[in-house]
């Protein structure tokens, strides 16, 4: 017997509920629990409850005519069971123009609406699942862009720590080297100087001074005359003319013979300036002279080693600070928390929109070319004299990486 | 041609743009600059040289016609004159024998006007007095000098040459190269020509007569001068109206300090307002009011015209008026006309009134009716240059239904074709227009597409091939097709004034021919003045060919033959069933018949909103009702609190479209906050929700060619405060609307017309009194509209995406009693877009209030239709309290609910129910 009762009680309540009130949620039910009359929800109106759905508009805020069109602030409920659930305004209820998919909205209209709920909610599902889908594969890849963006970090920190080291030890053979050219020219200015002073020894000068008298002897008599200066000296910027018979005199001292010790006081010290004399053939009468000295000739090439080597080591220097620089530069730009856009960095994007081509380097420039030819900067680079800036939308795609593009069109402002 | 150089060049070109703004008036002539208006102008009053020869006359039952003869060269003109059925006096003048036919306006008149009979009442040898039907209307036709007065009783209405102005330029041959003696001796042989010309040697050779230059243009002029122009006198009449189009006051100005009202239409390229200038379109037709009578002035001539107006009043102070009407001052007002043109004949038409309403019924019988639009034309329009591409169209139209407002169509200028090319499509763009349609055709929604008449000259274009080896161009002077540059580059333009160039152009439309076209697609013909970039004041040089004419004969006819033919074409393409709907930039007497005409290219400014109203009502007044500004203007961008106030004023008026120039800021309805996006909606859901109405007005104006919108003075004739008003209007009888058109404005003040009337706040439903001026204060959601006591208007509350949407919805009719608590309407009812309605095929009935009984009765007994529409609710306001309502059907008898609010006198009678083309009555107790 109790059984019965509770019953009964359920299948009046199954009763009440089933008797259905058109275009609510069931979370609105509670106000149109059926009793004689209907309180409009905002409260402002009390209607018998036959005009709840009656196709007139009695409550202010339409909320006696869920189901009709009646009120132009209403709202319909569709169902639409399979689907997501939404609410239209009133005004699209019976106007010939299938809005719900589970046609609720069309019950008295002349068009007849297909239920596509069912349909629509497996096209969602799928496209659910492969969000899901793209989403864990996005985020797969994005990890991935990540590990590989750490890693390429990773790589260029380790790059820049490494030139900084090398710039370090440039630095320290930089130094070095400068010292070591600088004891070098030092050395070869030393040796020029004793060579010209002459305290290098008297032996080494006499046998250069008669060795340089014998050369102009030709005659071996002991003095040198005026056919012999014409026979063997020459001017240094004119070494083909032979000198006439004043020259010759002038520089034999205005006698017509030399001896020795009136040569090593006079014409040697001329000859061994080499400003305006020297002797036929030989390269540079007193450097040639002098550069055919050994010690002279190994400070010089000495110094001059040690100028192409520090010339080397100040260039390898440069070229990794510049390298450092870049690095920095590079690596001071924001590629995300995670360092997920930095494999964007260097690429290059190309996008066709009606006439016009654009181009897209991230972290770098864009710009249009029409197809006429003309190309505008639409930002990035520098030096420009107005300045654009683009707007650029990303979506991202599980594309492999050589598949991805700008997916945008890019707009200009 | 702003739109191929992509988005950066534009920005630049707005920024340049921006710095030169309005018309550049050296552009466009003055009348000192036209050759023949300074001759013409020149003529001066009281020495008019024409003689009537009164032994010419001839009398027949219907036509009298009479020779004029110039004194000063004996030239003969040969006068016609006609009573025409509907109190019409027509008046043609041509030259006896001219050297070559004169130019006479074709396709104009609806049919030859039938006429009455003229009779004899008295002649001797001053002159002719004949009958002018049952009304004690005379003409009197006096002889030396000659002129035509029409007389009512003791009344004067009309004279004409009364000040002597008629010029009469007759053809002749041309002198300075022409001076072969023996060739002028042959000519003597007659004697009547050996007179005329030694009068003619006498005549000079005015600069400007057998050539003329303006700017860079060398107008050639090879048949010399032919201006024809007559004056007109207007007594006890203060009120001109009319002429347009001139972005100027309802009320014509005197132009005796400046240039005459020019008609001649023109491509102006930001035009200027408060000025006689021309612009696109030509309506050469004035009305004249005063207290006791209005009457019509239609001057039939398709050639550059210019209208002199001026008054004896128009310099007085009121203290000056007063004085004269103190002392009874013999002198009556009177206004002066004189209209001059620079070729055909004089024809005109003397709409004697004695009403506004017959006035407009007496022009309708010439030139016809307003084209019954499809009611969905009726609705929002959404227009802009330009909606890039079919994503772009379909978010917009997306976005109108994401914020629910309403709109019935979309459209798309210039950019849509494919360079240009008329009935082409951008093979990018819209590269599917089909599936668009289609896509706006699945709610219930339409598209207008530009089909301009400039073509673009390439071979490779099937349009020009077709119209190029028909030979259909219109041709140079020197016989090759005309060329002149407009938005496609080098362009041909088709002589539109061939039936057969019209008929294959209307054959253009068809379904097969016009690819990407479908039912839902309509059009819109700009640039017709035509627009010639290249050429004189924008437009074609006057020497240019039409067959035997010349372009100066027929210019201001370019626009409406395109019109004509364009919805010749809509017509065709569905058998002839459905209703076409053509917009218009240019125009001419008898646009109406074919379709919709807006202001052209206006700007974002106030003073542009401002000028809507009269520019629009001038239009009504001569015949075309369907007209509109492009609402928040073209040129520029319109502030927020402008673009909201041109929606309210917009929603009101008949052509409810927004336009916007390629150059400035996107402005759909919601790009403005949330707040200006529901005052904009709240605007346009106002003007669905008076669809009924305003479909009724223009099965009205089709049906009598009583204008939609109207000046107030038109129902309230005798009341002179109305006689200037052009900030407030009336639709049909029973709406007045005072738009909102001032910057920051906190209120308005409307003048309520009609001592005995009521008027009710659409709003509120607050009812004030007639015959004031009543300061409303407003705020950005006020729109003052009023409804008059004493009518009834039949609404569709139920706000839907676009009108078919709410094809079938049920009406609420709001009666508003008068002081004797009676009130009057009409509700008319059809499928909307066929012409079945010519088939009797519609409902018409007629409400009435009185003795406390609304009822509903057949308007039409032989017409059928059926609707699904009931009436959903009555709200009768300056009702008092019932104690029962009780309906009456055919199905019997029931009571109904109703609700009564005592502080507003407002009774609302709930769900009636009863079938909206059904009779019936609801008695209150």
């Amino acid at each position: 017997m109790r059984f019965h009762v509770i019953a009964a009680a359920l299948l009046w309540a199954a009763f009440v509920e089933s008797r259905k009130i058109r275009g609510i949620s069931s979370s609105y039910k509670r106000f149109y629990r059926e009793r004689k009359s209907f309180l409009c929800i905002d409260g402002s109106k009390m209607i018998p409850f036959e005009q709840v759905n009656d196709d007139y508009c009695d409550c202010a805020d339409g909320s006696d005519e869920p189901g009709t069109s009646a009120c132009p602030r209403g709202r319909f409920y569709c169902t639409n069971l399979g689907f997501r659930p939404h609410y239209i305004p009133s005004s699209r209820v019976n106007d010939g123009i299938c809005d719900c998919c589970d046609a609720s909205d069309e019950y008295n209209s002349h068009v007849r609406c297909q239920n596509t709920c069912w349909n629509l909610g497996q096209k969602e599902r799928a496209y659910v699942e492969g969000q899901m889908k793209t989403l864990d594969e996005g985020l797969r890849l994005k990890q991935q862009l990540i590990e590989e963006g750490v890693l390429l970090w990773r790589e260029k920190q380790a790059q820049l720590r490494e030139l900084q080291r090398a710039a370090e030890d440039l630095q320290i053979k930089l130094e070095e080297h400068r010292r070591r050219k600088h004891e070098a020219d030092r050395l070869k200015e030393q040796t020029l100087k004793a060579l010209k002073a002459g305290d290098k020894g008297l032996r080494h000068q006499n046998s250069t001074v008669s060795h340089l008298f014998q050369l102009l002897d030709s005659n071996k008599d002991g003095s040198i005359s005026v056919d012999e200066i014409k026979a063997k000296v020459v001017l240094v910027h004119d070494e083909k003319r032979v000198l006439s018979e004043d020259e010759a005199l002038t520089l034999l001292g205005g006698g017509h013979q030399m001896d020795l010790s009136t040569f090593q006081n006079t014409l040697w010290d001329v000859l061994i300036q080499g400003h305006d004399y020297k002797i036929k053939d030989a390269h540079s009468a007193p450097g040639g002279l002098m550069s055919e000295d050994p010690h002279l000739k190994a400070a010089d090439r000495a110094a001059e080693w040690e100028a192409t080597d520090l010339k080397k080591v100040e260039e390898a220097y440069e070229t990794v600070n510049m390298e450092i620089s870049d690095l920095q530069r590079k690596l001071g730009i924001d590629y995300g928390t995670d360092w997920e856009y930095l494999f964007l960095n260097g690429q290059c994007y190309k996008l066709k929109v009606y006439e016009y081509m654009y181009t897209l380097c991230p972290f770098n420039m864009v710009s249009q070319k029409s197809s006429a030819g003309v190309e505008v900067s639409l930002g990035g680079g520098c030096g420009q004299d107005h300045q654009r800036t683009t707007t650029v939308r990303w979506c991202t795609r599980t594309e492999n990486r050589a598949g991805r593009e700008v997916l945008a069109p890019l707009q200009s402002l | 041609m702003l739109a191929g150089m992509g988005p950066v060049l534009l920005v630049w070109l707005a920024v340049c743009l921006g710095g030169t703004w309005a018309v550049d008036k050296g552009n466009f002539k003055t009348c000192e600059q036209s050759a023949f208006c300074k001759r013409q102008r020149a003529i001066k009053p009281g020495e008019s040289p024409y003689r009537a020869l009164l032994e010419t006359m001839e009398l027949t039952n219907t036509r009298l016609t009479l020779q004029l003869i110039n004194d000063n060269n004996k030239v003969r003109l040969l006068l016609e004159l006609y009573r025409l059925q509907g109190n019409i006096t027509r008046v043609k003048i041509n030259e006896l024998k001219p050297l070559k036919p004169r130019y006479e306006v074709p396709d104009v008149l609806i049919r030859e006007p039938p006429t009455e009979p003229l009779s004899l009442l008295s002649q001797d040898e001053n002159g002719v007095v004949l009958s002018l039907g049952p009304e004690s209307q005379r003409v009197i036709v006096s002889a030396r000098p000659f002129r035509l007065d029409i007389v009512e009783g003791r009344d004067v209405l009309m004279s004409l040459n009364s000040r002597g102005l008629l010029g009469f330029e007759h053809l002749r041959m041309r002198k300075d190269t022409q001076a072969d003696p023996e060739t002028d001796n042959k000519e003597g042989a007659d004697p009547a020509n050996q007179d005329e010309n030694t009068k003619e040697e006498e005549e000079k050779v005015e600069d400007g007569m057998w050539e003329e230059t303006f700017k860079s243009h060398t107008d050639s002029k090879p048949n010399g001068p032919s201006a024809v122009s007559l004056d007109f006198s207007l007594p006890g009449v203060e009120h001109v109206y009319g002429i347009p189009e001139h972005a100027d006051t309802l009320k014509l100005k005197t132009t005796d300090s400046g240039d005459p009202y020019r008609l001649y239409n023109l491509d102006v390229f930001q035009y200027e307002l408060y000025n006689p200038m021309a612009l696109y379109g030509a309506v050469p037709v004035m009305l004249a009011h005063n207290a006791q009578r209005t009457t019509g002035i239609f001057w039939l001539n398709a050639a550059e015209t210019w209208v002199d107006i001026s008054s004896n009043t128009a310099g007085k102070t009121v203290f000056g008026k007063m004085l004269d009407y103190v002392q009874g001052s013999s002198e009556t007002p009177q206004t002066d006309v004189r209209w001059i043109s620079e070729s055909g004949i004089i024809d005109v038409f003397l709409m004697l009134g004695p009403t506004p309403r017959e006035v407009f019924s007496q022009y309708a019988s010439l030139t016809g009716t307003q084209a019954f639009p499809p009611l969905a034309s009726l609705g929002y329009h959404q227009c802009r240059w330009n909606y890039n591409d079919q994503e772009d169209v379909r978010s917009v139209d997306a976005g109108f239904d994401e914020h629910d407002i309403p709109y019935d169509f979309i459209w798309l200028d210039i950019e849509h074709t494919d360079g240009k090319r008329y009935f082409t499509w951008d093979p990018h763009k819209f590269a599917s227009p089909k599936e668009m349609l289609q896509g706006l055709m699945d709610k219930k929604r339409k598209m207008v597409a530009i089909v301009d008449p400039h073509i673009k000259i390439d071979t490779n274009y099937k349009i020009h091939n077709e119209i190029s080896s028909r030979g259909f161009y219109v041709k140079n002077k020197d016989g090759g097709d005309y060329e002149g540059w407009c938005w496609p580059g080098s362009a041909g333009y088709p002589d539109f004034t061939r039936p057969d160039m019209r008929a294959w152009w209307a054959s253009q439309f068809a379904y097969d021919q016009y690819e990407g076209a479908m039912e839902n697609l309509y059009t819109w013909n700009d640039m017709n003045e035509p627009s010639v970039f290249n050429g004189p004041e924008v437009t074609m040089h006057k020497d240019a060919l039409h067959g035997a004419w010349e372009h100066r004969d027929v210019h201001n006819l370019y626009g409406i033959y395109v019109h004509m033919a364009t919805a010749q074409g809509l017509i065709e393409r569905s058998g002839g069933v459905e209703r076409p709907f053509v917009l218009t930039r240019a125009f001419f007497a008898g646009s109406q018949r074919y379709g919709a005409v807006w202001t052209g290219d206006n700007a974002a400014e106030w003073d542009h909103l401002k000028i809507s109203i009269p520019m629009c009502l001038s239009l009504s007044l001569v015949g075309i009702s369907f007209c509109g500004a492009d609402v928040g203007g073209f040129f520029k961008s319109p502030s927020t609190e402008l673009l909201v106030r041109w929606y309210q004023t917009g929603a009101y008026q008949p052509f409810f479209r927004a336009h916007a120039h390629l150059d400035t800021p996107r402005r759909e309805p919601w790009l403005f906050g949330p707040e200006n996006t529901a005052l904009i909606r709240e605007a346009v859901r106002q003007r669905y929700t008076f669809l009924p109405y305003w479909y009724q007005l223009f099965y009205l104006a089709y049906h009598t060619g009583e204008p939609v919108m109207r000046p107030l003075w038109v129902e309230y004739p005798q009341d002179p405060a109305t006689f200037a008003l052009d900030d407030e209007f009336l639709l049909g009888r029973d709406l007045l609307v005072h738009p909102v058109t001032e910057e920051g404005a906190r209120g308005v003040t409307a003048y309520l017309p009609g001592k005995d009337e009521v008027w009710f706040d659409i709003h509120t439903f607050q009812k004030h009194n007639g015959g004031q001026n009543l300061y409303i204060p407003v705020t950005m959601s006020s729109i003052p509209v009023f409804q008059r006591g004493g009518s009834i208007i039949p609404r569709k509350l139920r706000v839907r995406r676009s009108s078919a949407c709410m094809e079938d919805d049920p009406y609420t009719l709001y009666v508003a009693l008068n002081n004797q608590r009676t009130a009057e309407g009409e509700l008319y009812i059809d499928d909307g877009h066929t012409f079945n309605y010519e088939k009797k095929e519609f409902i018409h009935r007629r409400f009435s209030f009185s003795n406390n009984v609304l009822s509903s009765v057949n308007l039409e007994p032989g017409a059928q239709f059926t609707t699904k529409s009931w009436v959903e609710r009555i709200i009768i306001l300056g009702a008092s309290n019932p104690s029962t309502i009780t309906l009456r059907t055919a199905d019997g008898v029931n009571q109904l609910e109703f609700d009564f609010d005592a502080s507003m006198s407002v009774l609302t009678i709930r769900k009636p129910g009863m079938n909206a083309g059904a009779d019936w009555s609801v008695s209150l107790q």
